[in-house]
């Protein structure tokens, strides 16, 4: 009798302790709530009032965009923040001498024009009369100057610096031979500046547009070298401003009323989250709390054809490297074999999904040639699936090589759930079309990237993403010294077609060299293109207008939410 | 006592100080580096960096850095995001970790001795198979499919609370459920085996017999020895919990402590893996050893100055 009294007190208690801890918790920081629920109706209207999620993202007063930065940005300095999670945020706060337009391509940022010399080496810029930055400093050809030489310094370590070996003088500061004077780039006066290049290049305009080469304010920053560290003392001189920023948890933009184009800045703000679980993120989008998401890859399939979803095309490139150091890929033949007996359309439909597209060539589409056709389309396909043939050059090579029987291959790849798919897809085809049984073996990301590096594997896989809107910048990868190389492929011919297609003045010439530099690597095989990147988008009703480059960055400068 | 502290607290600094080197001497063993990427560079880029960051210098110089920067607590900054010192990532992301781990602990400690308890008294009983099933599902459901669930039904079909992020209390509950159902179910499980075993006992019959309260004798009497292994498992799980669960603030995005623990393994952040793993293993030595000074309270049969060993 008393015992079941006893049991029913400690049910009772154990109930009471489980919803105190729960109140206990809701309690405990009460005011933030408190603040936020006056402004929740008005800003988060819309949303049809009584959904629970509008109320729990933080809420500001005025058009308000809620994305995702996946993570912390690496770096707000622009001379570190060398990667996607810094750049994004960076295109946004800041901007260069010039910016990627509607169409991704080149046009006036700070500087509202430039000269080009006739040898195409000096280059003019003057800025804008009403840029300013964020603290009301104008923005001056100085700003270029310390900025630039910052990111030369040796001491600063910079990731992007050799971005800027096409400057006079950038390559031997940044190696410690020269000293920071000897770098020819110069303020004329406050709103001229000069910049002297090596040699004549090309893309230099688009060079410009990459974050590494946005101003820095120089009197912040030698005031406070800190400067971009945190949101007080943070200066931009782009479409937003750094509001407020609690590290590993969230930034918020505010628009910048500085900035020269402010008429054409549409939001208010814009929140970033740091989520770096795709299915989370996936989820807050489905509650609201995120106007913008990417697609789990096991939602793939569902949602892929949805109505919201954005896909638009993304410089860069999944491919499988040859070590031409090993047996048996000193043999161009096997190396061609190889490549012919892989089906990329199965493996970008079937395998990687997401609507990718299979590459047929090395440069992803989406670079426009001179006479305004895709580099792509230009050069056309320049490899492709056919057994038979692979089986052909295969018995060629191996003759050559007097093989009875192809040495072990190992084909090498880092750890994750994908890329396995990948492997193990290709390993099929490879023994179904080919007649080869190649051993997989998956390494953790950084012991791989070190032993590729290395040399050390023999059938590799790797990816390469752009760094500006040239197709040089995938190419030259290639060539004998590169640190990029990472094939053992030496070809002097190749390094000059290189050298041309970055320095010849006459565009379309220029372009005439890099297609044959293309093909070339296509004729060698040194490397096995799969299937391009893309950037696929969920995006909720009402918003409009971000401009997503295939080079990297978005663009939220006209970007707008609407009802 | 006092002579037994000081003892220990000898040996506490001898044994981080072995953890030390031992990550040290692991840490300069793995291949990569923080720098490898997928992205352009070049070697006089990379040559730069490795300066920055003295890994250019001999590895005795390296390791007398390491040992400098941990004696005066300066880990120096992270290579990973070189505006921020470690020192920095582990005084924002330890009381965020802290705070979601006291919490969930508080709740697994509670709720799992009082299931335990009911479980027990009802020995073979229906509430008893009941909660004993329901512990079985909560240890053998790994947390991070347990929050899946719970994000996918609470936040995006029911919408009671928000999916995820670190904002406002509202946003602790799904955490905090997904994180002590495990540990809630292991001290249960742990709770009731004692609970039976003692209860068994002569001086139980005795404490009856003599007409207490059937709350006197299980609060004051049973319990007591039944919280021994509970109290054994504690310091294990206190550090684990309070220093961050990596997976549960991976889903959740909790800017907490336990994503620096991993993913500078990951990416070669060598200040960031000193840093946490020095603070992960003081924090675990100093749990352990305030366990220690607790099963001195609770069981006074043992003794602090006793001599020799004791096998815990």
């Amino acid at each position: 009798m008393s015992r079941k009294k006893l049991l029913w007190v400690l049910l009772v208690l154990f109930t009471a302790f489980v919803l105190a801890a729960c109140t206990a918790g809701e309690d405990a920081g009460e005011e933030p709530d408190d603040a936020d629920t006056d402004t929740a109706e008005e800003a988060e209207g819309e949303e049809g009032g009584e959904d629970a999620a509008a109320e729990e993202t933080p809420d500001l007063d005025g058009k308000t965009l809620y994305i995702n930065n996946g993570q912390e940005p690496t770096s707000l300095d622009p001379s570190i923040g060398f990667d996607q999670v810094s750049w994004d945020p960076l295109n946004n706060l800041m901007e260069g001498l010039t910016r990627l337009d509607e169409n991704s391509e080149a046009a006036e940022g700070v500087a509202e024009s430039w000269d080009i010399s006739e040898d195409g080496l000096t280059y003019t810029f003057h800025l804008r009369e009403d840029a300013n930055w964020s603290n009301g400093d104008p923005v001056v050809a100085e700003d270029f100057v310390f900025a630039w030489k910052h990111m030369l310094d040796p001491d600063t370590a910079s990731a992007a610096a050799f971005l800027a070996y096409y400057i006079e003088g950038g390559e031997e500061y940044n190696s410690g031979e020269g000293s920071a004077d000897d770098v020819n780039v110069t303020a004329i006066d406050d709103k001229t500046l000069e910049v002297v290049l090596i040699q004549p290049t090309g893309f230099f305009l688009d060079l410009l547009t990459n974050p590494a080469f946005f101003p820095i304010n120089h009197q912040v920053a030698e005031e406070t070298p800190d400067w971009h560290a945190e949101a007080d003392t943070f200066v931009a001189n782009g479409p937003y401003m750094l509001d407020s920023w609690d590290h590993d948890s969230e930034m918020i933009f505010a628009k910048n009323p500085e900035y020269w184009d402010a008429d054409a800045v549409n939001l208010d703000y814009v929140h970033f989250s740091m989520v770096n679980d795709s299915n989370t993120q996936y989820q807050m989008f489905q509650t609201g709390e995120l106007d913008t998401a990417s697609v789990p890859p096991e939602l793939s399939d569902e949602l892929i054809d949805g109505d919201n979803v954005f896909i638009g095309e993304y410089g860069g490139l999944e491919f499988f490297r040859f070590n031409l150091t090993e047996e048996p890929f000193q043999n161009k033949k096997i190396r061609q074999a190889f490549s012919y007996a892989i089906n990329r359309d199965d493996i970008a439909e079937y395998v990687v999904k997401q609507g990718v597209e299979p590459a047929y060539g090395f440069v992803s589409p989406g670079f426009t040639a001179p006479d305004g056709n895709d580099f792509r389309e230009e050069n056309g396909d320049l490899v492709a699936f056919d057994p038979e043939r692979a089986q052909e050059l295969l018995a060629e090579g191996m003759k050559e090589e007097g093989y009875d029987e192809l040495p072990p291959i190992v084909l090498s790849f880092n750890t994750s759930d994908t890329i396995q798919a990948i492997a193990e897809a290709m390993q099929n085809m490879l023994s179904e079309n080919l007649g080869v049984e190649v051993t997989l073996e998956n390494q953790e990301w950084n012991v791989f990237a070190e032993a590729q590096q290395n040399l050390e594997l023999q059938f590799s896989r790797s990816s390469f993403i752009n760094d500006y809107a040239d197709p040089v910048n995938f190419l030259e990868s290639f060539v004998s010294d590169s640190y990029m190389n990472r094939t053992g492929f030496e070809s002097e011919e190749y390094d000059e077609l290189i050298q041309k297609g970055k320095s010849e003045t006459d565009e379309e010439q220029r372009y005439e060299y890099l297609y044959e530099a293309e093909r070339m690597l296509a004729e060698e095989m040194i490397a096995m293109p799969i299937r391009y990147y893309n950037v696929v988008v969920l995006e909720a009703d009402g918003v409009e207008g971000i401009l997503r480059h295939p080079v990297g960055y978005f663009d939220l400068k006209y970007a707008d939410k609407t009802e | 006592m006092l002579k037994y502290i000081f003892k220990r607290l000898l040996i506490m600094i001898v044994t981080l100080w072995v953890i030390i080197t031992l990550t040290f001497v692991l840490m300069v063993n793995i291949p990569g580096s923080p720098f490898n990427t997928d992205q352009s560079s070049n070697a006089t880029v990379q040559a730069n960096l490795e300066a920055h960051y003295n890994l250019d210098q001999p590895y005795y110089i390296q390791y007398l850095l390491y040992i400098k920067s941990i004696v005066t607590f300066e880990f120096g900054p992270s290579i990973k995001q070189p505006n921020q010192t470690v020192n920095d990532l582990l005084s924002r992301g330890f009381p965020i970790s802290f705070e979601l781990g006291i919490i969930t602990i508080a709740l697994a400690v509670v709720s799992g001795v009082l299931i335990g308890i009911i479980a027990a008294l009802r020995h073979n009983g229906f509430l008893d198979y009941l909660t004993m099933g329901i512990a079985v599902l909560g240890i053998s459901i790994p947390n991070f499919i347990l929050a899946t669930i719970l994000i996918q039904q609470l936040a995006v079909n029911l919408e009671i609370f928000p999916a995820a992020t670190w904002r406002s209390p509202a946003h602790m509950v799904l955490p905090i459920l997904a994180l002590a159902t495990g540990p809630m179910a292991i001290i249960a499980r742990l709770t009731r085996s004692t609970m039976l075993e003692v209860l068994t006992q002569d001086y139980i019959k005795m404490a009856k017999a003599k007409g207490l309260s059937p709350w006197k004798v299980i609060f004051k009497h049973a319990l007591r020895n039944a919280l021994m292994p509970v109290v054994t498992i504690m310091g294990t799980l206190f550090a684990g919990i309070l220093t961050g669960t990596f997976v549960i603030e991976q889903i959740f995005a909790i800017p907490g402590m336990g994503r620096y623990f991993v993913e500078s393994i990951n990416q070669r952040d060598y200040p960031v893996i000193m840093g946490t793993t020095v603070f992960y293993s003081a924090f675990l030595i100093i749990m352990l050893f305030l366990v220690d000074i607790v099963y001195g309270i609770l069981d006074p049969r043992i003794k602090m100055h006793q001599k020799g060993g004791r096998s815990r």
